[in-house]
């Protein structure tokens, strides 16, 4: 059975209420065309294809050295339970890449830099289905690395040896949709679909009878349901009626204030933060001097934990220097330079040498690279947390950025991007990717501060409900968005990783793999989080994703040049 | 006692091909990283190193899937549907749209198998790769619906939490309308397992018989099942074929009640503590037997016990096949299964 890599591809959860003999529920998705390049085609010509079906990037010609490598590790670890134990405890990155993963594991391991015996058993071997392509000449180990005291080597070696076929699931198209169990849900959805149907065929005078239809349908909805189609319906709405502006310019204080809100009712954005900075950590490993551009600085959430964890470094902090960059703020406050003098607060409490600078820019593109007074003694990492699909609203801006930030030449580039297609060109298609996509996020939300988690005062913080009605707010804004607006004005255009990784590897960038001590505390935070067992963190080649149950909604992944 | 590791290496190498050794021993020693000699174990890397996959409602192979969560208890099953063939509805599931309102079918019967994913009760989830590949052709095959379940996994959850989810997604699928099939519009219920999932397949299968909830038939593949005694085939066979005994135990260590040993039901079935199943109504038994499995000698005994209590049971003896040989569809026993697990649903069918 061939698994076809360029098949389009949705998911869909559903929920069914525990009552028996609840009969009726329907689920939607809409089409994904998966366009531009297909990386998959290009650079995966050579994957076994019986492994990659399995989840293992492995090209045919590595079989035999993947087969002794493994061999090599079971005798080293067969007998010596230490040895697996230190193994269990190392930082794994990119399993699917099994030739490299395994080989980060001989380093890891091997004490001396003897080359291992080779066993070639397997070329002699007469086996009953022969598999074996052929191999010119014998399989040999890579040259090994000496073993370094600092197992972070591993991720130098991973990242060096990872193939630069970078290859995400390129399918990673994802939906999610409630189920209800009641019929009017049933109903709700189709109606919202038929309605958005119509607004694509320009039929206004049908779609509008059938957004009241909508209208009316959700407010006899319960739960997270009703919050998701009364926003679809709302937005749709103001697409028919062409309200203008589509959505109001807020302030950016109020959108700081609904986002704040929303960080804490779930911990989407917590995870964000947590997981890009310890990318940037690893990439700041040993540098004195070291800068942080933050392309979306907001109220600072992400730097507390970075400091501290700097604060904290074996070897003292560096000096830290954050350059953090928002948008206009329309009444001549400068609430950047408020939130830099805080987090200056902080750095001196905890002894930390720091550097604030605050950029207004009403767009990213604005921006040149002789502007941040880049220092050569220092480090430099950028930090990107939902701002770069705003870019592709206009064209040209984002290669402009990603030019720009090559030429700033940073140890790293953290991106953290919604895990999802709300950029395809038929409106249709945008309608039900969003409507799976947030109808998930608001059933995560609906479950968050319900204390499922376990522990006792709700975890972290307690959430309210006005927390809770904030987010609901947030997210209605990026639905109202994705719906209603066009041009310019649509900034909500999320892409999936697959797309961010072509985009990003046009401009010249490759993926700094993010590896399982990222992976284990992004779990242990989430279990912290009370409210909600249903969150998963998920590795997919060398980047992290947050979802609810089976469906990714949010990515982190990290970059740096080619 | 485990040979060498070099020895046993060698004797794998011999019986499977390439790319089933890579798969199987790539498991063996990512496992090995993550079972403690406490009894404790590395989840977190676990689900790290788990290759997973997507549902997909676009049909690969005339094959669609989606995943259903009971919000009661958080439990997540992943549904293996075949492509209608009438143009609206694959019109509808390319732009996915499913409909769960109507039954399977009102004139045929489709047999809808709930199966349990193995992992000795730790490893794997509904969502794993190699059991979702699985699962999907085995609808395609059947030409029926899949519906597999993420149980409860040790040593996080112990006996008998497994069972419980399993018992109540047998209840769960049902009461499903959209599972309905045949002229006698009822949900045409298989059950279906590797390794552990074959042990939760026959403890459901056990439940639903003295509940009187109907299950057509049972397909264990490799089923896990032990006891205190040592076998003879795990004495011959230990760490010979990717399995050592001393793994099986952790497992049972892990799955069991702390400080029960493998005497216990769960475990050894037909043992000193097990429970007769003569004159009860238990489904008709499909057990696959790997021949280099080290378990082979508990699993024939189940056969026995089956056929002593008057059951149904049919053994499928696969001589020269270690356990995962279905996983890739690159061996001659990976094919015999097909035909033979296709035969045996049929025969409920018709």
């Amino acid at each position: 059975m061939k698994r076809n890599h360029s098949h389009p591809q949705k998911h869909i959860i559903t929920y069914s209420t525990p009552s028996p003999g609840a009969a009726t529920s329907s689920v939607t998705g809409g089409d994904v065309t998966e366009k531009g390049k297909n990386m998959w085609d290009e650079e995966d010509a050579g994957v076994d294809e019986l492994l990659a079906m399995l989840g293992y990037k492995v090209k045919s010609a590595d079989m035999v050295d993947v087969a002794q490598k493994i061999e090599h590790l079971e005798g080293v670890l067969g007998n010596d339970d230490g040895l697996s134990q230190i193994a269990s405890d190392s930082v794994h990155y990119n399993p699917s890449d099994l030739n490299s993963w395994l080989e980060s594991m001989i380093c890891e391991l091997n004490p001396s830099p003897e080359p291992p015996m080779i066993d070639d058993s397997f070329m002699n071997a007469t086996l009953p289905d022969s598999e074996l392509q052929a191999i010119a000449g014998n399989a040999i180990y890579p040259p090994l690395k000496k073993l370094k005291p600092n197992c972070s080597s591993s991720s130098s070696s991973a990242s060096a040896s990872a193939s630069s076929s970078y290859n995400p699931n390129p399918n990673n198209q994802n939906q999610v949709v409630l189920v209800d169990s009641q019929e009017n849900g049933i109903r709700l959805v189709h109606t919202l679909m038929a309605c958005a149907e119509a607004v694509q065929q320009e039929n206004f005078q049908l779609a509008e009878s059938l957004v009241k239809q909508a209208g009316l349908l959700a407010v006899s909805q319960a739960g997270a349901m009703r919050k998701v189609a009364t926003c679809f319906a709302e937005a749709l709405a103001r697409r028919i009626y062409r309200l203008s502006p589509q959505t109001p310019q807020d302030p950016p204080a109020f959108s700081d204030l609904l986002q704040m809100h929303f960080y804490e009712t779930c911990p989407y954005l917590k995870f964000a933060h947590f997981t890009a900075n310890q990318a940037i950590l690893e990439a700041f490993a040993g540098k004195k001097k070291v800068h942080v551009i933050d392309f979306g600085m907001k109220q600072g959430m992400q730097w507390p934990a970075l400091m501290q964890a700097l604060a904290l470094r074996p070897g003292g902090p560096p000096t830290f220097r954050l350059t953090g960059i928002g948008p206009p703020s329309g009444d001549n406050t400068d609430h950047l330079q408020e939130v830099g003098w805080k987090l200056a607060q902080l750095a001196e409490t905890i002894h930390v040498k720091f550097e604030f600078r605050g950029f207004i820019a009403g767009s990213l593109a604005d921006l040149e690279p002789a502007m941040f007074d880049l220092r050569t003694d220092e480090v430099l990492a950028v930090n990107s947390v939902f701002e770069l699909h705003q870019l592709l609203a206009r064209p040209g801006a984002i290669e402009k950025v990603l030019s720009a930030v090559k030429e700033m030449k940073p140890e790293i580039l953290t991106v953290v991007e919604q895990e999802a297609n709300h950029n395809g060109l038929n409106f249709l298609e945008r309608f039900t990717e969003s409507l799976h996509y947030y109808s998930t996020l608001f059933d995560s939300l609906e479950s968050s501060g319900t204390g499922s988690g376990g522990l006792d005062g709700g975890g972290i913080s307690p959430v309210t409900n006005q927390d809770k009605f904030m987010s609901e707010v947030y997210l209605g804004k990026q639905i109202c968005n994705v719906v209603a607006c066009e041009g310019t004005d649509r900034v909500e255009r999320h892409e999936t990783l697959t797309q961010w990784n072509n985009r990003l590897d046009s401009a010249g960038f490759e993926a700094v793999h993010l590896g399982s001590n990222a992976f284990k505390q992004a779990s242990m935070l989430l279990a912290l989080f009370a409210g909600g067992d249903g969150y998963r963190v998920e590795e997919d080649n060398g980047c992290l994703m947050l979802g609810w149950h089976t469906r990714p909604l949010i990515t982190t992944s990290a970059w740096k040049i080619q | 006692m485990a040979g060498s590791n070099e020895i046993n290496a060698n004797e794998a190498k011999k019986v499977v091909p390439l790319h089933t050794w890579i798969l199987i021993s790539n498991f063996k020693l990512a496992y090995n990283m993550l079972r403690r000699p406490d009894g404790t174990f590395n989840r977190e890397l676990a689900e790290f190193l788990d290759r997973k996959v997507l549902a997909n409602t676009v049909p690969v192979d005339g094959v669609y899937s989606f995943d259903v969560v009971d919000r009661a208890t958080s439990l997540l099953n992943r549904i293996y549907r075949c492509a209608p063939r009438e143009s609206e509805s694959g019109r509808q599931l390319g732009a996915g749209i499913i409909e769960l309102e109507k039954p399977l079918s009102s004139t045929e019967i489709v047999p809808v198998i709930i199966f349990f994913h193995g992992g000795s009760f730790t490893h794997s989830s509904a969502n794993s790769a190699i059991y979702d590949t699985f699962c999907r052709r085995l609808a395609g095959l059947v030409h029926g619906v899949v519906v597999s379940v993420n149980y409860r996994r040790s040593p996080e959850h112990r006996f008998p939490s497994a069972y419980e989810d399993g018992w109540e997604t047998l209840k769960w699928v049902h009461s499903r309308s959209w599972l309905l099939s045949g002229k006698d519009s009822k949900v045409h219920v298989y059950l279906a397992g590797d390794s552990s999932g074959g042990n939760i397949a026959h403890h459901v299968a056990h439940r639903a018989a003295v509940s009187g909830v109907e299950v057509l038939g049972n397909i264990l593949l490799h089923p896990l099942f032990g006891g205190e005694e040592r076998t003879e085939s795990e004495r011959k066979l230990d760490g010979k074929y990717f399995v050592k005994l001393q793994d099986r135990d952790w497992y049972w260590r892990a799955f069991l009640p702390e400080g029960e040993t493998r005497d216990h039901p769960a475990c050894n079935i037909f043992g000193p503590r097990g429970s007769s199943l003569e004159g009860l109504n238990f489904p008709k038994s499909l057990v696959v037997v790997a021949g280099l499995d080290l378990v082979q000698d508990w699993q024939l005994s189940y056969v026995e016990g089956l056929q002593r209590s008057g059951q149904d049971v049919k053994l499928l003896f696969l001589k020269k096949a270690t356990i995962g040989f279905y996983f890739l569809p690159n061996n001659e026993h990976f094919y015999t299964l097909m035909e033979e697990m296709k035969n045996f649903i049929k025969s409920g069918v018709c």
